[in-house]
């Protein structure tokens, strides 16, 4: 069962520019879905179409198995969002902020302390939010996505002018958002490493078009796949040929020689054989490229 | 009125509380009142005659009128208006409020509610101001006798709601043109520039064509200096009509936009 659908999204800027192209989605339920892609790459158009804030061109959105067009109060009656910068108002409270929220989703008042308490803002519940600092800012936004007790939450590079040690809290509480309430988590970055801690699922995404999804082990196997035996020697021409008579697949890269992975009986064979053949082999070993290169080789290719 | 819409028109309501637009109109509403006030009160010696007249009130009430409907009135609306919609331009609170659970009709008509009843919030304002300020010299100075009979609050409510209705064309399209535009200018610029034009035409055989006229045309009307005479309808109709054109337009555009948010 997938929480959000999207079926051949695609969107054109009124020059005609092609900003979404054939994007096909699939969040699984109760899944932490990370949405990457470099900054321009489509994310937050993708995000805004979902949520109805643009209109829809063409391709097909459903959210909770429902059409968004046909469904869109009750959808977003079980939804919290934080779409880019945070949405609040400067001249009120933190608790105001919530509580005129808390008028439209008819939930408890004892939301408001709650979900203050969960982003760390209990004791700034009174204070102005134009003396918030950007992170601050960020945590009462998320505060807010979180106050209807959402059963989805679309996050946009939620942890932006979060410190490092909010960046882990942050990271920690939407854990246990998933984990013990079974919120389906959305959230868009630009950098897998701020939340390959975090995902279950992943999508990338650049220049409109959907390069990669799947589950974060379907990518880990994905950079097992790509890893390499890299070694280098005093003579690396003649060690090639050496090489590529025993592997044709071998080939320089970057000043080193590069073979497929092995297994380490066969790693040894290759280090006689170059001994063998008189030539100093000053590096062997596997090299593996970590989420990021493989990130970046998707964006590249 | 069905439970969402009002849960909305609170919620838009409690956005208004400290903001610029309040002030406005907490401001705006005893301006006019204290400056005839201090007017007053500088110059005791007529005091005593006009406090003598039997239709003192309504003269008093006239009096802050002069000021407030050709020129304070109208740029009070647009101001207020403006400062409104802007709220959730300047906080990037659009995304907010269309993600919340509630039709986007039910967000344009709790907006243009608050707008509405800030409006009357003036109005009301302006009157009590407009009764203390007329009642403060007498209170003040022994010498000036408290003005005869009572105060004609039916008369009062009569000409304000005349006042009110005249000025729903400027709200409405001013409401239109701040919800629409992202651009503070835009409803700014347009409102100053349409008020100019409106005080223009005070004096052009079409005046009844310019709505955001109407209120000096009604006080003008009031005062029996109103050489032209609409040959179509009675300009508070026509005032009503305008507002229910803008209303649409506002309504119809702010549904089909593109991007919301």
């Amino acid at each position: 069962m997938y929480c959000i659908e999207t079926e051949n999204l695609s969107h054109q800027f009124a020059s005609g520019k092609n900003i979404l192209d054939n994007i096909t989605l699939q969040v699984p339920s109760g899944s932490i879905y990370g949405f990457l892609g470099p900054n321009g790459a489509g994310k937050t158009t993708t995000l805004r179409l979902i949520l109805g804030l643009l209109k829809k061109q063409s391709g097909r959105i459903s959210i909770f198995g429902q059409t968004f067009e046909k469904n869109r109060v009750g959808i977003l009656r079980k939804l919290g969002s934080l779409i880019e910068t945070p949405s609040l108002y400067g001249h009120l409270t933190a608790a105001e902020n919530l509580l005129l929220l808390q008028k439209i989703y008819q939930c408890p008042k004892t939301r408001i302390p709650e979900v203050l308490e969960l982003v760390g803002l209990s004791d700034t519940a009174h204070k102005k939010v134009s003396q918030f600092s950007l992170g601050m800012k960020q945590r009462l936004s998320i505060a807010v996505a979180l106050l209807n007790q959402p059963e989805l939450l679309i996050l946009d590079e939620p942890t932006n002018g979060l410190d490092p040690n909010g960046i882990i809290e942050m990271r920690e509480l939407f854990k246990r958002l998933n984990q013990e309430q079974g919120i389906t988590i959305l959230i868009s970055s630009h950098l897998l490493g701020e939340i390959e801690k975090l995902v279950s699922h992943v999508g990338i995404i650049h220049k409109g078009q959907l390069l990669f999804e799947g589950t974060l082990q379907d990518l880990i196997q994905k950079q097992q796949e790509s890893s390499s035996l890299k070694l280098s020697t005093n003579d690396n021409a003649r060690a090639l040929q050496v090489l590529q008579s025993i592997y044709p697949e071998a080939q320089q890269q970057n000043g080193k020689l590069a073979l497929p992975p092995l297994a380490n009986a066969e790693i040894a064979a290759v280090n006689r054989q170059l001994l063998q053949h008189g030539l100093e082999v000053y590096h062997l070993a596997i090299e593996q490229n970590d989420l990021e290169s493989i990130f970046m080789e998707l964006v590249k290719n | 009125m069905n439970a969402t819409l009002l849960y909305s028109i609170q919620s838009e309501w409690m956005k208004t509380k400290r903001s610029a637009a309040f002030w406005l109109v907490l401001l705006g509403g005893f301006f006019t009142p204290a400056i005839l006030c201090l007017i007053y009160m500088v110059y005791i010696e007529k005091l005593a005659p006009a406090y003598s007249e039997p239709k003192f009130w309504i003269k008093w009430y006239l009096n802050g009128w002069e000021s407030m409907a050709y020129l304070l009135l109208p740029m009070g609306i647009v101001l207020a208006t403006s400062l409104i919609a802007q709220l959730e331009y300047k906080n990037n609170a659009w995304k907010q409020v269309l993600t919340t659970p509630q039709s986007l009709s039910t967000v344009f008509v709790a907006k243009y509610t608050v707008v509405l009843f800030m409006m009357f919030q003036l109005f009301v304002l302006f009157t009590i101001g407009m009764y203390f300020a007329g009642a403060l010299p007498a209170w003040y100075y022994g010498h000036v006798p408290y003005p005869k009979g009572p105060f004609p609050w039916q008369r009062i409510v009569q000409m304000s709601t005349s006042f009110y209705i005249t000025s729903l064309p400027i709200l409405a399209l001013q409401y239109f043109l701040s919800v629409y535009f992202k651009n503070f200018m835009v409803s700014l610029g347009a409102g100053i520039l349409m008020v100019t034009a409106a005080i223009t035409a005070l004096s052009w055989r079409y005046v009844y064509l310019v709505p955001y006229s109407y209120g000096g045309v009604h006080f003008m009307q009031l005062q029996g200096r109103m050489r032209f005479k609409s040959n179509v309808l009675d300009i508070h109709y026509l005032a009503l009509i305008y507002f229910a054109g803008f209303t649409l337009l506002a309504y119809l555009l702010y549904l089909t936009k593109k991007e919301k948010g």
